[in-house]
């Protein structure tokens, strides 16, 4: 069984006809199924784990990145989770803005991602843990004055830029390897005087007293902030495009 | 190896870059190729192979397979590879190396040790103390 979780912000009219040409592209390719949608839902948590109870088969995210990000919130770390990670598929509709998760499956828009749910390509992907968060993209802060600690050593940036925390690379476009399912993060720090430095770890400690780490584009939370990688935690329905080596 | 004039080519999918406004404290590892352009104390080593950028600035003692050094490093060098010093490093410390070379300009201020060249001795002296103990055997 399909569920597909609308998030909040699309009962705004003005996605009325995204959701419309959703509705009818589902239907046409035989994918209908229960639809919930969070805006009249207080415990969501408690809602998208009894889906899976229930004995969901995908779960598909409607919305963006938050969607996304609350979706596995309402699941990692919880005493579903082993029936979800053996059972269940998170698919993905992204609709409106910030929606780079999505980008990063190769699911551009609507048409995209009905093709998508009905080929059913699977790969397994990491998650970024900060603090209680989860992330699949990216965590990002401004350089200037930040510090990182990893293992038996400490970076310290002393320029103006943005340090990226990365699991699953948005931008197709950067010219760095990146690989999702490695049990790895990638540090990319970035300078004004286009100076880049790459380090590969597994967790690290982020610190920058004026600055908030951004996590997948939408949350921002204070540092010093410990990050770690779990490794192929989430089934997610991707491109057939988007090969993760 | 490296070319002539000591550039990144060989580099071009280093695992790890340490950019120009990096300053890293501590003793760093890698298991793949590093470049290193900015600032680093404490230490290095790397599996596999190391460059050090002109302007780069190293306080460390460095151990790695192959190394480029265009930089200012003061600590010991051990390349168990090939080591290519160019115009602009300057070194302040002991070298251990299995292949060199050194272009015009560099400055050195250490003593030099070949590596291949103890591995042998250590190597000769082994076969010495083995024929020794069939000798004394028989």
């Amino acid at each position: 069984m399909h569920v597909y979780i609308y998030d909040e912000y699309l009962n705004n009219a003005k996605h009325n006809r995204a959701i419309n040409r959703l509705e009818i592209r589902l239907t046409d390719l035989g994918l209908n199924g229960k639809i919930i949608r969070l805006g009249g839902i207080k415990n969501i948590k408690a809602t998208i784990q009894n889906e899976i109870k229930l004995g969901a088969k995908t779960i598909i995210a409607v919305g963006n990145n938050q969607t996304i990000n609350k979706i596995i919130g309402a699941i990692i770390d919880t005493e579903i989770y082993g029936d979800f990670q053996k059972k269940t598929l998170l698919g993905i509709v992204p609709i409106g803005d910030d929606n780079s998760i999505a980008e990063s499956f190769g699911i551009r828009n609507i048409e995209d991602a009905c093709n998508i749910l009905l080929a059913r390509r699977i790969e397994k992907i990491d998650l970024g843990l900060v603090g209680s968060y989860y992330f699949l993209n990216q965590a990002s802060i401004q350089s200037l004055g930040t510090t990182i600690e990893i293992d038996d050593y400490t970076l310290e940036v002393m320029e103006r830029g943005e340090v990226k925390i990365i699991n699953l690379l948005s931008d197709t476009r950067e010219k760095i390897k990146s690989n999702p399912h490695d049990g790895k993060l990638d540090i990319l720090i970035r300078t004004r005087h286009r100076d880049q430095s790459i380090i590969t770890v597994k967790n690290l400690r982020i610190t920058n007293p004026d600055e908030k780490l951004i996590i997948d584009g939408v949350m921002g939370i204070n540092t010093p902030a410990e990050i770690s990688i779990m490794k192929d935690k989430v089934n997610v329905i991707v491109g057939k495009d988007r090969m993760f080596e | 190896m490296f070319n002539k004039e000591n550039k990144l080519e060989k580099f071009k999918d280093a695992e790890t870059i340490i950019g120009a406004s990096i300053r890293v404290k501590g003793n760093f590892q890698g298991q793949g190729d590093i470049i290193i352009e900015g600032i680093l104390e404490g230490s290095i080593k790397t599996e596999a192979n190391l460059f050090i950028a002109d302007g780069a600035k190293v306080v460390a003692n460095i151990e790695s397979k192959d190394s480029v050094i265009n930089g200012e490093v003061r600590g010991n060098i051990k390349a168990r590879g090939y080591l290519a010093i160019g115009g602009t490093a300057r070194i302040f410390g002991d070298i251990q190396y299995t292949e060199i070379s050194i272009e015009k300009g560099a400055i050195v201020n250490g003593n030099f040790t070949l590596l291949a060249e103890e591995h042998r001795r250590g190597d000769r002296k082994k076969t010495e103390e083995v024929e020794e103990t069939e000798e004394g055997a028989e």
